[in-house]
């Protein structure tokens, strides 16, 4: 279809020095050529010129947007293609709805928070097993769940055979427009027993924050202090699928919110768990929803192995109990010692 | 069981048609009739048709005679089709199931009763398990007049197999059904011209493919058991993903706007929407199958992509949205 002559035009019609060699195994060297700061004007121009050439040849809109097609850097060409498809429901989503192109697409700007706007440092993701099923139990602060994703993108960058983990959003979340669908393409589901369950049948990495709204809804005075264990309802999950508890430790997320104060009356208005009042917040309205840029730092601890109590042991009370209470305090211990290694909480 | 004599109701639906046609070719299967108000949509050799109306009370005379082992309940109205009332479909449905029962107390030579129920028993909620499992039903409350009726028929048959234990009754939950011959309030909706969505949303959904349906009910026939048994394809698909690969522009609403929009778009030729069916346009819904699987032994051959899948094939030529795919990247 001409398309090779096309893409040799291509090739010269910006004019431009040569980019630098790039790793072809580098996945990101793809990504970053379709983000759209580096839009090239000189190709796009000459896209549309044929685009409009195959037009008024009396071709159909596909046709010509196939063989114009060749005039763009091939960076572009993927990523417009990938669109296409995906236009076509040309996509996968499993059976919870997460849609792990979506999530790629993502990345990028959550790599730019990761590395420039938290400076996150992670330490130990090797603690987390590269198979097979696994709890990951953190702390949570901060009003959105922005330390679910720092989690999420620690794990892809530091660990050695990396997975997405799949993590349990509070159900309130899955009542609002753009975010139920942003939740669930991301990897999130319903805080729910059964949906933890399920998942770690399915061999599936689970993070979950035992905390919930009492996490993040903590008053910025005690914001390193962590809450109440729920009803170590993770840790009867855990002991029934003989999945391995990984205690992971996030400090920095407490800072990008510091919220100062509450309005029920709101949040009983809205139907929301609570209304957070921080500097920002509603006072700056959307922008002030932008996190404050605080230094991170996520530790994976060293994990616990739950298959040789045995799954009864799930009904033991006491002994659930305590191990709930073992895994918040070595949460709570290594956000002591990520305090201290992190030093300054902005700077 | 051998030999088995079975009657249908609803035999006059395409699905009711389907089984009795799978049914009468079944050699162990040695006596069938069907009982409807319209008659079946094909020419049955065996079957015997009984032309009766499921509400009137003379089924209770006609079923014992039938001297039937198995009855199948298929005559539940999921979407009121044109010319009928919210009202005769609740009436079809609630009434008919209790006539039916009245009739089933008479009949001595029952054994097992199957009902194609719904899932909507389960109801749309956003904050449920992602999946419902059989014991899961009465965890919302009941929001629709469908969910209602459907939750009501559920407990006739329940309390009438507690008071008759000899009579096995399954209660098969059916997500909605898909495929290239079945006209369902599924495919009315992707066969819009513009479809309309709620604006931020976009839900899990699960469906049945037409075979499997079938299939699913025959196996049920075959191997009864007690209780309440999910059916539904393996997976999920997104609406979103399921509209594009049909090719239809969506029409993204607001939520506040969503009913009385539709309620105009009647006007104008466009289908309705039902309350039931709104709810899973904006929260969706997942079944767990493990039930049908290992207790029925029935495994669905498609998933619900491929289900959605091989409906769309059977559309093509009515895309609206033209395919680009493979059009830029060669």
């Amino acid at each position: 279809m001409g398309t090779e002559a096309g893409s040799g035009n291509g090739a010269g019609a910006g004019g431009q020095p040569p980019p630098p060699p790039r790793d072809p195994r580098d996945p990101r060297a793809v990504r970053t050529g379709a983000f759209p700061g580096a839009f090239p004007i000189g190709p796009a121009i000459s896209f549309l010129r044929r685009l409009r050439a195959g037009l008024d040849a009396g071709r159909d809109l596909p046709v010509a947007l196939a063989e114009a097609g060749g005039t763009l850097p091939r960076d572009l060409r993927v990523a417009l293609d990938r669109l296409l498809h995906r236009l076509a429901g040309d996509y996968q989503e499993d059976e919870w709805g997460f849609d792990e192109e979506f999530a790629d697409a993502l990345l990028p700007f959550l790599e730019f928070l990761y590395d420039r706007w938290w400076r996150v440092e992670t330490i130990g993701a090797r603690n987390v097993p590269s198979h097979g099923r696994a709890l990951l139990v953190a702390n949570h602060a901060g009003i959105l769940p922005w330390d679910a994703t720092m989690i999420s993108v620690g794990m892809l960058r530091e660990h050695p055979l990396p997975r997405y983990p799949r993590f349990l959003v509070l159900d309130w979340a899955f009542q609002l427009p753009y975010v139920s669908v942003a939740m669930r393409k991301l990897g999130g589901v319903v805080a729910s027993p059964y949906n933890a369950l399920r998942l770690l049948e399915q061999d599936e990495l689970v993070a979950v924050f035992p905390e919930g709204v009492k996490g993040a809804g903590k008053q910025f005075k005690e914001r390193y202090r962590l809450q109440r264990f729920g009803r170590g309802g993770f840790v009867e999950l855990a002991l029934r699928t003989g999945s391995p508890i990984v205690p992971v430790a996030v400090v920095g997320s407490e800072e990008i919110y510091p919220k100062l104060g509450e309005a029920p009356v709101m949040a009983r208005l809205l139907g929301a768990p609570y209304f957070p009042l921080t500097p920002t917040f509603p006072w700056l309205g959307g922008l002030g929803t932008v996190p404050l840029p605080s230094r991170w730092r996520i530790e994976f601890a060293e994990p616990i192995d739950t298959a040789r109590f045995g799954p009864d042991a799930a009904e033991d009370r006491s002994f659930v109990f305590e191990l709930s209470e073992q895994v918040r305090e070595t949460i709570q211990n290594k956000v002591y010692e990520n305090l201290v290694a992190r030093g300054s909480a902005f700077f | 069981m051998r030999s088995r004599r079975v009657l249908i109701t609803g035999v006059g639906s395409f699905l009711g048609t389907e089984i009795a046609r799978r049914l009468e070719t079944d050699p162990e299967i040695d006596y069938l009739a069907g009982m409807d108000e319209r008659p079946p949509r094909a020419r049955l050799e065996r079957m015997d048709f009984i032309e009766a109306d499921i509400r009137n009370p003379v089924i209770a005379k006609l079923i014992p005679q039938a001297e039937v082992d198995t009855i199948v309940h298929n005559k539940i109205v999921r979407r009121p089709g044109p010319g009928m009332s919210a009202r005769s479909a609740h009436d079809i449905n609630v009434i008919g199931s209790l006539q039916l029962l009245a009739a089933c107390e008479k009949a001595d030579t029952l054994r097992a009763i199957v009902v194609r129920g719904s899932a909507g028993v389960y109801g749309s909620e956003p904050a449920a398990p992602q999946f419902f499992t059989e014991e899961m039903a009465r965890r919302y409350p009941l929001r629709t007049r469908f969910q209602r009726d459907v939750a009501e028929i559920e407990n006739y048959f329940d309390t009438f197999s507690r008071r008759h234990p000899q009579v096995v009754c399954t209660m098969l939950r059916y997500q909605p059904s898909i495929g290239p011959s079945l006209d369902s309030q599924i495919t009315r909706y992707l066969s819009q011209p513009l479809v309309p969505t709620y604006l931020g949303f976009d839900p899990r959904l699960q469906f049945v493919h037409e075979a499997d349906a079938i299939d699913a009910l025959v196996a049920a026939i075959k191997n009864p058991v007690r209780g309440p048994v999910n059916v539904a394809a393996p997976g999920t698909i997104g609406l979103t993903r399921m509209v594009r690969m049909a090719g239809r522009p969506t029409l993204p609403l607001l939520p506040g706007l969503f009913g009385t929009v539709t309620d105009a778009g009647r006007r104008v030729g466009m289908h309705s929407i039902s309350p039931d069916f709104r709810r899973l346009l904006r929260y969706g819904r997942g079944i767990d199958i493990t039930r049908l699987v290992e207790e029925v032994g029935y495994t669905p051959r498609h998933s619900t992509v491929d289900a959605v899948e091989d409906y769309v094939r059977t559309q093509r030529g009515r895309r609206l949205v033209p395919v680009f795919r493979e059009a830029v990247a060669r």
